[in-house]
């Protein structure tokens, strides 16, 4: 009975963990290291176009197809975009307010104004909101194309 | 001959009902969830969304108050049961408050609150979660040898019915209709 209840643990272990990791999206996490998503945003030439591992708060993930979420940064008031393939990988809607850890490289999207602004309309109609064009000036910012993700 | 051509036409029958039995269920599946799919710019169709607006006295939010305080003020002036998840402030005047199925965006200047409760739908999510192939791994084997089944399925099917309503006869002008349908899109739309 003893080696029975032994070998069930044995097998059985590997599920737990996993369980208790989290929800798997995409490709398995590779780094160890996590990287502060404040480091990325004040000093995104440093990490352009490296992988990296980061920790933070599910804050908005895309309604219709799941191709991107949003992370809290680790500071106030800020957020990173995980971009991911159409269909490669799908984040859905219920996985909001929950704790993601994130492997994925970081690029730059470089767009002139008017360009932002078809975005932001884009995003609002989605959102079923209005744009807020008031203050359009961002033109370059960095994101992350998501390769694996694991959500608590 | 005969008996060659009535045993070959007893061995199409068969594979296109069996396999007819077979691809019942998956093709319900494909063909509910292409038909939800194919208007996603109209709705969601993986999720039920139902937005609340509604107005908490500003006076009752305090941007100074720590999260958790502030969080419990806004479940408790917008009826909200579920436990705390999380929080968020996206600015100095923003907040966000996550429970199960429901994101509480606030002004806390204007106390203007934005309720988003999100639910799946229960058959639907499951029917496109294996139509658009999200479960990878052994589904997408399976997925392959559906659609080989459905293109086996096509072919026994032209060969069904002997005499004037077979594949030599009105047959033949329906399966022209059917192939001239996508040909007339393409030239519509793509070439």
């Amino acid at each position: 009975m003893k080696k029975i209840v032994a070998i069930s643990l044995v097998f059985l272990l590997p599920f737990s963990i996993s369980a208790l990791s989290g929800k798997k999206y995409g490709k398995d996490i590779t780094l160890k290291t996590k990287t502060a998503i404040s480091a990325i945003l004040e000093k995104p030439a440093d990490y352009i176009g490296k992988k990296v591992l980061v920790e933070g708060l599910v804050v908005g993930v895309c309604e219709n197809r799941g191709c991107w979420m949003q992370l809290a940064g680790d500071k106030p008031y800020t957020k990173i975009k995980i971009k991911v393939k159409d269909g490669e990988i799908v984040f859905p809607m219920t996985e909001k307010g929950k704790k993601a850890l994130v492997e994925g490289e970081v690029y730059q999207i470089t767009w002139t104004k008017e360009e932002r602004i078809e975005q932001l309309k884009a995003e609002a109609k989605e959102h079923g909101s209005q744009p807020d064009l008031s203050n359009v000036k961002d033109t370059s910012w960095v994101q992350i194309r998501g390769i694996g993700a694991v959500i608590q | 001959m005969t008996g060659l051509f009535s045993s070959w036409r007893k061995w199409n029958r068969l594979v296109h009902r069996d396999l007819g039995y077979i691809a019942f269920g998956l093709t319900v599946i494909y063909a509910v969830s292409g038909v939800a799919v194919n208007h996603i710019a109209d709705w969601n169709p993986n999720f039920d969304i139902e937005t609340i607006d509604s107005v908490i006295p500003p006076a009752k939010l305090d941007p100074a108050a720590t999260d958790s305080v502030l969080a419990a003020v806004i479940l408790k002036e917008t009826g909200e049961i579920e436990p705390l998840m999380s929080t968020f402030r996206p600015s100095p005047d923003e907040f966000q408050v996550f429970v199960e199925g429901n994101t509480l965006s606030v002004d806390l200047s204007t106390g203007e609150t934005s309720q988003k409760k999100v639910k799946e739908r229960w058959f639907l999510h499951a029917f496109n979660f294996l139509h658009l192939n999200h479960a990878k791994e052994m589904w997408t084997w399976v997925a392959d040898i559906y659609a080989i089944a459905l293109v086996l399925l096509a072919i026994t099917g032209l060969f069904m019915i002997k005499g004037p309503k077979g594949i030599l006869g009105r047959g033949l002008w329906l399966t022209g209709l059917g192939i001239l349908l996508p040909l007339v899109f393409l030239w519509l739309y793509y070439f």
